[in-house]
């Protein structure tokens, strides 16, 4: 039995690590008003160097710090460099998508290394505890307790008295203004982005030695820790950050102690939604800050769509419609049915991301929460699948736009890490709310996809019907776009404060467009789930919803037909080259990678 | 370079700007005399700002000349620049809102090294700025907008620049600071520093400059001593509202 003493120190350890995270997350926001998604990827980098170092290399503990921290800092010098630097004069979202491949692509190299399964990281420190009060302390908590303060003290005086700190400092509060003092700013990123990889790095071990267990899994949750401990304790803010880490340990660690260890990321999402519709700019943020800078009017990459033929497009489809016709294998068949499935997610993500501009990486869970609704409602009501669908497009509609409402009023990347966190609570809910969801177990026994009374079992019906549900969601957005609402949506993202001049609502736009999403996203996750016939709150993740941004970038954002040929595209030419499934993700993140640098308004253009 | 014209420290020629497809220079040519204080004059959207931010290496220009003291500017970063021996007081003072009085002063000599020389000239400062004295360690932020126009014009000071560039340092001040504010410029003139200075206030400006070019929508429509074009009808229709009152 544990006592609360023993949560709260819990809670602090943990916070601790999270700090060593959110630390470098802070600096390199404030210097350049970036959240860095490739954090955790360091972190995860950190952890893999540290168990060669412990486990191949037989490195003592001090020399295993200095390794892992010199490691990761040059992978961060790396990253700003090579990744990050080339896109200084872009359009403002590419450094944030930029940050997400490279993470995707550095989470990929190292499982393809170390292959997926955990690794156990010793802490080559004597497993005794020590009494105090009415808890226990352990020589590990004391390290990292210890190596937290130290980093806390050594960037103080960095910061403090050092030229290259003074430099940080004053680029972080007006960019401009510091070059005009003779400020060199790349000098100051490579520091910031250095400083932030080796503090990232030395937690990913320390988080290791902490769990004696170290697995690719750590990447992406370490970012979205380290993203909510920084966006509560104020973006950029550097103590603001080792505070809202604290927090979110300590809140965390109690959240476990009376609910489960299940409800841990549960506690740490809804405090990062409270906190962004309470205090947009975190506890810490005085008024004074000036606002993260609106990512409207040079946020898409500007250019003219590229024409296609309504007589090539007609063409296109036809094929694409008589296919089945043809001698062509149920593999072909199989591929193309994922890529109209995709293709239904990517024209909800075009028209959220592209069209009205709010860049959402949780869009997977619009997909989850078709699919939860289709399956139940055809499980447990008996309701015919053809109907369960347009239920779970519906129930998608609603619940998601219900979800998402508190980001409306954010902006720019505080939209995406609001929809981010918002797709995780609703993976964990599933994952919590047994009585409905049925918890981890998931759901099976899913029937198949039936219109009006006749089952579609055979591949080239099923191919038909979701062809056709795509094809009929894509002239619909056509439509959509075409029309004064269309316009409107493109207004409020070139220039939202303009569009609110004119009198245009944005709650009510932006509602509009994710209730329009959100019903094309959850018929793509209800016929899935009844294409699967098995589903879990792992079967729709973070992945998904970056494939699809993916997807949508690739093929132009805004672009309906963009969207289609992007899903076609990505799902298809890696089984045309049958690229094995573990260098799939490293192919999704490269590509991402090499359309913000060079083709950033994607194959057909943005709209 | 004959004997009585002083060779120029900064020179503009020929330079044409683009905001995308938008021109904003046409064939742009300014110079900027040893020791003296220019005024470019201009209204909104006339490319004034966008002046400044050309000699700073903040834009690029699609073509012509920028040359300080003989040598080009061109292809050099905003830091490379600073060094060559420019500062410049931005428009809206553009202080560091979080960091304190004295080291928001003391960021004007990033580019020095000499670190007692730089604790003198904080020094020499604060009797140029008796007023930043009490200040020192209150957040820059916190000052009004006159006392940040001090702190601005001390950290361009710091570096020892042989030229500062201002873009409007009398906007949005009390007519007691507009005042105080030109008597320093014309004080740090006489100590040898050449200034190049943006400004829509014509008749103050054309007070403490010794040359003044007036740009319109990107081209230079007049120029010449200050002296002469405070009388010239065309800048007071123009500026001084002459026509208008009468």
């Amino acid at each position: 039995m544990s006592s609360w003493l023993d949560y709260t120190i819990n809670g602090l350890i943990v916070g601790n690590v999270y700090a060593l995270v959110a630390v470098g997350l802070a600096l390199i926001f404030g210097v350049s008003r970036l959240i860095n998604f490739a954090q955790g990827s360091i972190y995860l980098v950190g952890a893999y160097i540290g168990w060669v170092a412990v486990v191949q290399l037989h490195t003592p503990l001090p020399l295993t710090i200095i390794v892992v921290a010199a490691a990761a800092a040059v992978v961060g010098l790396i990253i700003e460099r090579f990744g990050l630097r080339p896109l200084q004069n872009s359009v403002r979202i590419a450094p944030l998508l930029a940050t997400i491949g490279i993470s995707f692509v550095l989470d990929q190299l190292v499982m393809l290394t170390f292959s997926p399964n955990p690794r156990a990281l010793p802490s080559q420190l004597p497993d005794v505890r020590f009494q105090v009060g009415g808890g226990t302390i352990g020589p590990l908590d004391l390290l990292i307790a210890g190596v937290g303060l130290t980093s806390a003290l050594l960037l103080f005086v960095f910061l403090r008295y050092s030229k290259l700190g003074w430099a940080v400092r004053a680029a972080s509060q007006d960019r401009d203004a510091a070059m005009q003092m003779g400020v060199d700013v790349n000098r100051v990123n490579q520091a910031v982005f250095g400083i932030a990889a080796a503090l990232g790095g030395v937690s990913g071990m320390l988080v290791g030695m902490y769990y004696n267990q170290i697995d690719t899994a750590m990447s992406l949750q370490a970012t979205l820790k380290g993203v909510v401990a920084e966006v509560v304790g104020g973006a950029g803010n550097v103590p603001g950050a080792v505070i809202g880490s604290l927090l979110l340990g300590l809140v965390e660690s109690y959240g476990v102690a009376v609910f489960g260890t299940s409800y841990r990321n549960l506690f740490a999402f809804l405090l990062l939604v409270v906190v962004l519709v309470l205090r947009p700019n975190g506890l810490f943020a005085s008024a004074r800050q000036a606002p993260p800078e609106p990512l409207t009017g040079t946020f898409i990459a500007p250019s003219r769509p590229v024409r296609i033929p309504r007589w090539a497009l007609l063409a296109a489809a036809a094929i694409f419609a008589v296919l089945p016709f043809f001698p062509v294998s149920f593999y072909v068949l199989q591929t193309l049915i994922n890529a109209w499935l995709l293709g239904m997610l990517a024209l909800s993500l075009t028209l959220v991301a592209g069209t009205m501009g709010q860049v959402s990486l949780g869009h997977a869970a619009l997909l989850a929460i078709g699919a939860y609704t289709s399956a139940l409602l055809s499980l447990t009501l008996s309701v015919p699948v053809g109907l369960a669908v347009i239920g779970g497009g519906l129930m998608s509609a609603a619940l998601g736009t219900l979800l998402i409402s508190p980001s409306f009023r954010l902006r720019g990347h505080y939209v995406s890490i609001a929809t981010l966190a918002i797709g995780e609570i609703v993976s964990l809910v599933i994952l919590n709310w047994e009585s409905v969801t049925r918890g981890p177990i998931g759901i099976s026994g899913i029937p198949p996809l039936s219109l009006f009374g006749y089952d579609l079992i055979s591949p080239s019906s099923i191919y038909w019907f979701s062809f056709a549900v795509m094809v009929v969601l894509a002239l619909l957005q056509g439509r959509l776009l075409g029309s004064h609402l269309g316009r409107s949506f493109r207004a409020i993202r070139d220039d939202d404060i303009a569009a609110r001049a004119y009198g245009l609502s944005l709650n009510r736009y932006k509602s509009l467009a994710f209730i329009f999403g959100g019903f094309a996203a959850g018929v793509s996750g209800g016929i899935a789930a009844h294409l699967y016939s098995y589903i879990n709150h792992e079967t729709f993740n973070t992945q998904q919803s970056i494939l699809a941004l993916t997807v949508v970038i690739l093929g132009g954002l805004g672009n309906v037909v963009g969207a289609i040929v992007g899903a076609v595209a990505l799902v298809g030419l890696p089984e045309v080259f049958r690229i094995a499934a573990e260098y799939r993700i490293l192919i999704y993140g490269i590509v991402l990678l090499l359309l913000v640098r060079f083709r950033p308004q994607g194959l057909l253009g943005t709209i | 370079m004959t004997a009585n014209v002083p060779e120029p420290l900064l020179a503009l020629s020929g330079v044409n700007t683009f905001y995308g497809q938008a021109q904003v220079h046409f064939d742009l040519s300014i110079t900027v005399a040893r020791g003296h204080i220019v005024c470019l004059l201009g209204g909104n959207a006339s490319g004034k700002s966008t002046t400044m931010k050309i000699i700073l290496g903040l834009v690029k220009p699609r073509s012509g000349e920028v040359t300080f003291d003989g040598a080009s500017l061109i292809g050099l970063s905003t830091p490379q620049i600073v060094r060559r021996g420019i500062a410049s007081v931005p428009e809206a003072r553009r202080l560091f809102a979080d960091m304190s009085v004295r080291e928001n002063i003391l960021m004007g000599a990033f580019v020095r090294n000499d670190r007692d020389a730089v604790a003198q000239d904080l020094d020499r400062m604060l009797t140029l700025f008796p007023k930043l004295g009490q200040r020192l360690s209150q957040r820059a932020g916190s000052l009004s907008g006159g006392e940040q126009q001090m702190v601005a014009m001390a950290r361009a000071l710091m570096s020892r620049p042989r030229m500062i560039v201002m873009d409007e340092p009398t906007m949005g001040l009390s007519p007691l600071y507009v005042d105080r504010v030109l008597e320093l410029i014309r004080t740090i003139n006489q100590e040898g520093v050449s200034v190049f200075m943006v400004e829509q206030n014509a008749s103050l400006a054309l007070e403490i400059a010794h040359e003044a070019y007036v740009l319109q929508t990107g081209k230079i429509v007049l120029s010449g001593p200050a002296r002469a074009l405070k009388d010239d009808p065309r800048v007071r229709d123009a500026y001084l509202g002459g026509s208008e009152a009468a």
